[in-house]
Formats: structure tokens, C-alpha cells, sequence
């Protein structure tokens, strides 16, 4: 069984289709890239997913049940996080007190809420900052606040969108040391993102979107080499 | 606090009646907090909900002869019903912000005129609270100090437990809902169900002020519990204060009670000139310190909230 599994997923807005017929299987333990031009559906797929949207047609089964329909709060409860592409931290909040946000899901006891909280914020690197406000961190340090306060709901698969766009290559280097280490914690990945280098190295599988329709799904160097994948991120050749 | 208990036996007859105001306010306040302040959601029609208190605990008495010690929980869950009502039909069509505001203002409105117009509640005349004999049973007292230390006392239970909110899962749901509520569902807050918990407390604690007014006053009417001074009433304090605090509400009516007392002392005889030097003093601390009060001590001191 997989853990997410997605089956002719299409989604309209009004004459526009984003995502059209896409399948896209997720097992256990892996780290999944979905790459393609911008504008190609990454991120339509991924509010599908997160219940931030509900598909026009086709089926979303997390963990071998559908979850179409569901709010995007029972989504994680479920134990599918996810990031933002544009950082989205409770600006008035301290650090911790955003990952205890997440917290709560899995721990009602605000001490032991604290506790997870403060463990996570350690674990992404943050704990210097752990009482600033959410509103004083870096770029950097907010892609971080994101997947701290994604895994703080425990989740067994993290979506995240972006989460290396605007950084510089040394944080690139420390997003792409975090999301190993995120992975040896046994959680599966599905991650949207531009930085070339970095989806290569990291993604076991990857699947081109284009046009909102699948256009490549393999392993990376396989990917790189499809033809069709070179023609909609350069253009065909005169 | 020990001031606030152990003083106003001494104080005179007015200190003491400005001093009840200013308990009163504060406590409207802090029950508008929960929702305006808290959960974001800036309710601009909490006359609703004090109306419905006021009315409900004092028809009960007139009516059925109900002491008004139970019945004010009666308009309290009253309240909180309609509260949940009119929360659940503007939270789930996602009414944000100032749309959110304008259909509290028309409940409210909508309250005040049906009052206005129901002859079975008094219509126009408004009711009149038995008051001649002191019963304390029946929410009825003597002087004023009873009454003091009535609101004081739900005033400091209503602090309390804005208090333990914002320190438990529903504090921190509803600062994540305030603060963004995409990202608060994507961290599993259930941004609905945090604001309509936030929604019935606060409408339930507001109706139990509108039963004290009742009981105060001995007298209400459509205008005056239903109307919109009430629901400015409710929200100054929190604003001015400081919303989303626990104190801001307590601060903000301890300024702006007397403030408004002085003003209408300092332009007796000119009416409504009062009114326009406290509104100026509004827009002075409202532009000048946009996060109230304690938010201006806070960045004083330099702390990191």
C-alpha cells in the first residue's frame, strides 16, 4: 500500500485546467521531487493534497483512505504536514510558540506541548532564536520555522513547497542537510522545488509536471535525460 | 487588587459609582477580548449579545418571578446560542475582517429594532427593574457597594479565564487563526471550531454584564442595551488597552472610563462637546499607539512582545 496515492486528479478553475488527470504514488520512506516549468500545477497539486483545494474529479487516498473532501486541519491530524512556498509564520508569535501550534496536535498538555515544541526548534537549528518573534527572523530562518512547525504535528509525510527559493547556496546546503535529516527521522517527502542541484540530490524519484499534465516520472538522471523534459524547461530545438 | 477590594467602602458615593464603571467596561472588555482580541475576529455587535442577557434575566424575573442570579446564566446560554448562530453562518461563508464586523453590527440592530417594535418586551417604554426592596437573592441590593464587588468579582473570574485560555491549545488556535489562518489549518488548528468556542464564550460573558446593567441600573430599553454605545463600549477598552492581552481591557477602561467621566464634567452644559473631545483623544491614542497600551509598556521595556 502506498502512503499517498493519487489517481486521475484533475482540477479546473473555471476554463483554466491546472492539474489534469495526474497520477502520482507516494511509498513509505521515500523522498519524491515534483519539478516543471512554473505555472506547470506544482503548487495547485499540492493545496489538492493539503485539502486547500477540493479536485474537480479524481481521488486522493493518504494511507489507503481518501481524504478528498477533508479540511485541511484533519489533513494533518492524519499526519500530512505541509510548507508554504511563501512563508507563512504567525508573525506576532515567538518561535516556539509558533511550533507549539503544532504541538497541540499531538500533545494537549501545554508543558508537554512546550517540551515537543522546544525539541523541534532545536532539531531545525532555531534555538538561538527561540523567543524572538516570528516577524525578526531571516528568510532562511523562516523556511526553517515552516517545517519546525509542520513537524511538530509528527507527520509521516511533509510536503514542502519551495522550501530553498531566495536562499543563497550555504543555506541551500543547511535546507538540503535539514530535509536529510528530516528523512532519518522515517518521515516520506514530497518536495516542489527550482533549485535544480538540490531535488536531484536529494529525490529518489522524480515527476515532471507540464501544462498541469504529467510529463516525465523516473529517477533523476533519467529525468534529466528525457527529451521531453529538456524541451519544456529550454524550449524544442529550431 | 487588595486596593480594589479594600478601598471603596471609603470612597464617596460618585468615586464609587465612576469606579463601578470602570469594573463594568473593563469586564464588557474583557469579554469582547476573547473574540475581538484573541481569536481577531472584530465583532462590532456585542450589544447583541448584552441585550440578550439583559432582557432575558429581567423578563424571567418579571414574568416567572426567576431570580435574576439564574437567570442570567439562562440569557448567558441565550446568548452563546445566538452568538454560535450568527458566528456559523459568517465563519463558514469566510466572512473576514470589517464584513465579519458590519453583520455583528446589523444583528445587533436587527435586536434593537424587533425590541423596539415587541410590545411583548416592553417595546419602546423599555422594562423597569424592581429595585425598592434590597433582596440579595434576587440580584437586589442597598447602595452601590454590593453591586461593586459584584462585578469585581466577575471581572476577576472573567480575567482568570482569558488568563488560562491564553496559555492552553484554544490561546494559541486562536492566535494562530488571528495571526493566519491558512497557516493555522495547515498546523491542524481547526480555524471554525476555535472561533466559534471563542465566539460562545465571549457572547455568553457579555450577556452576563447585560444582566448586571439590568440589575444596576433597574432599568433597560431597546436603545440603550441593544443599541451601538454598547458595543463601542466592549471593544474600546480592549483596543485602547491593548487586544489580545490579558490586562489590555482592565487598562484600557481604567483610562478611558474616567476620561470620559472628566470630559463630561470639565463641557457640562455643552452636550455633546464632551463627546467630541473624547473621540479626539480616541484617534490620538489609536494613531499613536496601535497596539494599546500594554503593547506601548511592552516596547518600552524592550521586550520581544
Amino acid at each position: 500500500m502506498s502512503l499517498l496515492e493519487m489517481t486521475a486528479l484533475t482540477k479546473r478553475f473555471g476554463g483554466l485546467t491546472a492539474v489534469s488527470n495526474f497520477d502520482l504514488r507516494l511509498d513509505a520512506g521515500e523522498i519524491v521531487g515534483l519539478i516543471g516549468p512554473n505555472g506547470a500545477g506544482k503548487t495547485t497539486a499540492f493545496h489538492l493534497i493539503a485539502g486547500f483545494h477540493e479536485p474537480t474529479s479524481g481521488e486522493i487516498r493518504f494511507k489507503g483512505a481518501s481524504i478528498v473532501g477533508f479540511k485541511p486541519h484533519a489533513i494533518c491530524q492524519l499526519g500530512l504536514a505541509r510548507t508554504f512556498q511563501i512563508v507563512q509564520p504567525f508573525a506576532g508569535l515567538t518561535v516556539t510558540e509558533n511550533v507549539m501550534v503544532g504541538a497541540f496536535n499531538r500533545e494537549r498538555d501545554a508543558a508537554a506541548a512546550r517540551r515537543l515544541a522546544t525539541e523541534i526548534v532545536d532539531f531545525v537549528g532555531l534555538s538561538p532564536r527561540r523567543d524572538m518573534p516570528a516577524r525578526s527572523l531571516t528568510l532562511s530562518d523562516r523556511k526553517r520555522l515552516e517545517m519546525a512547525r509542520g513537524l511538530a504535528t509528527r507527520p509521516e509525510l511533509l510536503l514542502l513547497d519551495e522550501a530553498m527559493s531566495g536562499l543563497n547556496p550555504t543555506e541551500i546546503d543547511g535546507i538540503i542537510g535539514l530535509i536529510r535529516l528530516i528523512h532519518a527521522r522515517g518521515i516520506s517527502l514530497l518536495i516542489i522545488e527550482h533549485v535544480m542541484q538540490a531535488i536531484m540530490a536529494l529525490s529518489h524519484r522524480l515527476v515532471v509536471l507540464h501544462h498541469g499534465e504529467k510529463l516525465a516520472e523516473g529517477t533523476p538522471s533519467e529525468v534529466a535525460r528525457d527529451r521531453r523534459v529538456i524541451e519544456a524547461y529550454l524550449g524544442e530545438e529550431p | 487588587m487588595a486596593a480594589l477590594i479594600a478601598l471603596p467602602p471609603l470612597l464617596p458615593k460618585y468615586h464609587l459609582e465612576v469606579l463601578i464603571s470602570v469594573v463594568f467596561w473593563a469586564y464588557l472588555g474583557i469579554a469582547w477580548n476573547l473574540l475581538g482580541g484573541y481569536a481577531g475576529q472584530f465583532s462590532f455587535g456585542h450589544a447583541a449579545f448584552f441585550g440578550i442577557g439583559a432582557y432575558t434575566s429581567t423578563l424571567l424575573l418579571l414574568q416567572a418571578g426567576l431570580t435574576p442570579w439564574v437567570g442570567m446564566f439562562v440569557g448567558g446560554g441565550l446568548a452563546a446560542t445566538f452568538g454560535l448562530f450568527e458566528g456559523y453562518l459568517s465563519f463558514r461563508y469566510g466572512l473576514k475582517g470589517p464584513y465579519f464586523s458590519l453583520v455583528t453590527l446589523a444583528f445587533a440592530e436587527m435586536l434593537r429594532v424587533v425590541s423596539l417594535n415587541t410590545k411583548a418586551v416592553g417595546s419602546s417604554l423599555g422594562l423597569v427593574v424592581p429595585s425598592a426592596t434590597a433582596a440579595p437573592a434576587m440580584f437586589m441590593f442597598s447602595g452601590k457597594l454590593p453591586f461593586y464587588y459584584v462585578i469585581l468579582a466577575m471581572g476577576a473570574l472573567a480575567l482568570g479565564l482569558t488568563w488560562r485560555i491564553g496559555r492552553a491549545r484554544l490561546g494559541f488556535s486562536l492566535a494562530a487563526v488571528r495571526e493566519n489562518e491558512d497557516a493555522a489549518e495547515a498546523a491542524g488548528v481547526d480555524a471554525l471550531a476555535a472561533k466559534l468556542r471563542a465566539m460562545a464564550l465571549s457572547s455568553f460573558l457579555t450577556a452576563l454584564g447585560g444582566t448586571f446593567y439590568a440589575q444596576y441600573f433597574a432599568y433597560i430599553d431597546p436603545t440603550i442595551t441593544f443599541g451601538p454605545s454598547v458595543s463601542i463600549g466592549a471593544l474600546l477598552p480592549a483596543i485602547v488597552g491593548g487586544a489580545g492581552t490579558v490586562l489590555g481591557p482592565v487598562l484600557g477602561s481604567f483610562v478611558l472610563t474616567p476620561l470620559s467621566e472628566l470630559t463630561r464634567y470639565a463641557l457640562r452644559g455643552r452636550a455633546g462637546a464632551d463627546i467630541m473631545l473624547y473621540g479626539a483623544v480616541l484617534v490620538l491614542v489609536i494613531s499613536f499607539l496601535p497596539q494599546g497600551l500594554v503593547g506601548f509598556v511592552r516596547a518600552r521595556r524592550g521586550g520581544a512582545r
